[in-house]
């Protein structure tokens, strides 16, 4: 099969299943780096991981290794970590502070916005040679920053962030309201991890309600009890609570709003397990957000999603207080950077809850994490296997109509967004997005 | 002491490899807690990510999770051997009946065809218990790639 054909693309998605190649095949995913990270806005990071001038992190944006710095004029700035000259790696600490940056090799040196600041012994080059320009490190080649979170493009084709976005931009802002400072911070370090899964299985995974209590069955101890994702706590400042109401959850399932919009991004509203929170603590928020907000206090303090991807490549999670970023390795394996966001002028004791909360569910340890990337990587060994070439995703077939702009919303356990998702997989890779 | 402290950390590490976890958990006192950081040098456990930072509530959901029916991420269970070495005792830490004991620990994983190694540096805080013996009041792991990329982790160091 020659996938570059658009009859073979298509043959892999239909409406209500896709064929084991969409997960399985090289060639699917060297036509995915091409079609779709190269052209779909992918996060870097959150500026907040650089706040000073000269502060820098390396990265891994897809499958590059990137370096995000902030310049002495305060501008973010993303590059390619390779030098101009022989091509080696200039910088490797995982994040600091650098008045230039400079190459083992030869000694080149970079800006921190990455201009070409020199070369050792230029004298043997042929003159204006080093100042004719060029020997800058590449620059991503589209940049943009939506309060804080910095997008970079692989591409410099494609749509712009805001047309990319679309009404996404109201989920960023839905995490980012919440702060009574009105900004988020990332100043907590990452998780990371790997497994060995296409990434398109996690993507199918994040707003998928079937699965919760299969896969995190062994999250309900033995008492009923179920440790709550939760970020703000009543009194007891960073005490992670545990929950009694599991039985009751999955009746509840069903009334949850997930849907989607253009590009294939997908959302899920909040799960009712959450109840409204009151006590000392939550007083002293409830606060500071009127003393920002006034009357839209209580819409800016609601949480109304669970988690919302952004197709193809990160989501956030709104109570427990990350965002995700998801880069593919390989066709089975992919690398999540989990990234905690503090809310800027919040009570310090729920930035402990929230934090509490991310160890207990997301490190690599973390009790809900551990099951999904166990039955991911299942998946995928499993798929390699002849004998049945599709994966069903017909629950509640039919039940999305998007409208004029893209958009849909529908409830509950429905594999609506997995099936919306394989649609702008298909728009992208028949190059219609 | 050094005698009876080795032999508190050696059993220590046996209860985790016989995945005895409640009586690992019972060696911790009812303030006690275990922490992993995910970053080298972290002071603080709200500065930063933890791989594991358990109270004895936390602690419990976990462990009681690791005997749980359906824990997918350990079927097949995870087979391990932590070996403690380089005991250094310091009485000076800390009040009066609480003892600073610094170790390295490596732990190798086998589960599904794949064999894993960490290692780490090891600080116990124990208390002398009222009726003899110890309990820990704090135990902290610093493994060398703390800040790497991991795959699933289920048992405690």
């Amino acid at each position: 099969m020659t996938v570059r054909d658009e009859r073979a693309l298509r043959d892999l998605v239909k409406s209500d299943r896709v064929h084991r190649d969409f997960y399985t095949s090289p060639d699917v995913f060297d036509l995915e780096m091409e079609r779709i990270f190269a052209r779909a806005w992918l996060l870097v990071g959150h500026d907040s991981q650089v706040p000073n001038p000269g502060d820098f992190v390396t990265t891994t944006l897809c499958r590059h290794p990137v370096i995000m710095s902030r310049h002495r004029d305060g501008r973010v700035h993303v590059m390619f970590n390779r030098c101009s000259h022989r091509g080696a790696q200039i910088c490797t600490e995982p994040r600091g502070n650098a008045k230039r940056f400079e190459c083992p090799y030869h000694g080149w040196v970079y800006d921190t916005d990455g201009r070409h600041a020199g070369a050792p012994y230029p004298a043997r080059y042929a003159d204006g040679f080093l100042k004719a320009g060029g020997f800058d490190l590449a620059a991503v080649p589209r940049l943009a920053i939506y309060r804080g979170f910095v997008f970079a493009s692989l591409g410099a084709e494609g749509p712009g962030l805001d047309d990319f976005l679309g009404p996404m931009k109201s989920h960023i802002d839905a995490m980012v309201d919440r702060a009574p400072g009105g900004e988020v911070e990332a100043s907590a370090g990452a998780f990371r991890y790997r497994f060995g899964a296409n990434w398109k299985i996690q993507m199918e995974n994040q707003n998928d309600l079937y699965h919760p209590m299969f896969t995190h069955a062994s999250t309900t101890a033995r008492d009923g009890t179920q440790f709550r994702r939760h970020g703000a706590e009543d009194d007891e400042a960073g005490r992670v609570r545990l929950l009694k109401e599991n039985e009751a959850l999955n009746e509840q399932w069903e009334e949850l709003p997930v849907g989607g919009h253009r590009y294939g991004h997908t959302y899920m509203g909040m799960f009712p397990m959450n109840k409204g929170q009151s006590g000392p603590v939550h007083e002293r928020y409830r606060a500071a957000m009127e003393a920002r907000y006034g009357d839209r206090a209580e819409r800016a303090m609601a949480v109304r999603f669970h988690n919302s991807i952004f197709y193809p490549q990160w989501s956030i999670q709104y109570l427990t207080q990350h965002i995700r970023l998801m880069n593919p390795v390989s066709v089975d394996c992919t690398e999540n950077v989990i990234i905690p966001l503090r809310l800027k002028g919040a009570p310090e004791e729920m930035w402990r809850a929230a934090l509490r909360s991310n160890n207990n569910s997301h490190s690599p340890a973390g009790m809900v994490m551990s099951d999904d990337m166990e039955v991911w990587v299942r998946c995928q060994n499993a798929l390699t296997s002849p004998g049945n070439d599709w994966v069903v995703f017909a629950r509640g077939a039919s039940e999305e109509q998007a409208d004029n702009r893209g958009s849909f919303e529908v409830r509950g356990t429905s594999e609506a967004n997995a099936r919306h998702q394989h649609r702008a997989w298909l728009g992208y890779m028949c190059g219609e997005a | 002491m050094r005698d009876e402290i080795e032999k508190f950390l050696f059993r220590e590490a046996r209860l985790l490899d016989e995945r005895r976890f409640e009586e690992w958990m019972n060696l911790f006192a009812e303030d006690g807690y275990y922490w992993v950081p995910a970053a080298p040098g972290l002071e603080d456990p709200y500065d930063g990510v933890s791989i594991f930072f358990d109270d004895r509530a936390v602690m419990k959901t976990r462990l009681q999770r690791l005997d749980h029916t359906r824990i997918h991420s350990q079927k097949p269970a995870s087979r391990t051997v932590h070996t403690v070495s380089n005991v250094e005792i310091d009485g000076d830490y800390g009040a009066v009946g609480e003892i600073l004991v610094r170790s390295a620990v490596t732990m190798l994983e086998y589960r599904l065809e794949k064999q894993t190694a960490f290692a780490g540096r090891c600080r116990h805080l124990l208390r002398i218990a009222e009726g003899g013996g110890f309990e820990i009041a704090w135990k902290r792991v610093d493994l060398i790639n703390c800040d790497g990329v991991f795959e699933t982790l289920s048992v405690p160091f």
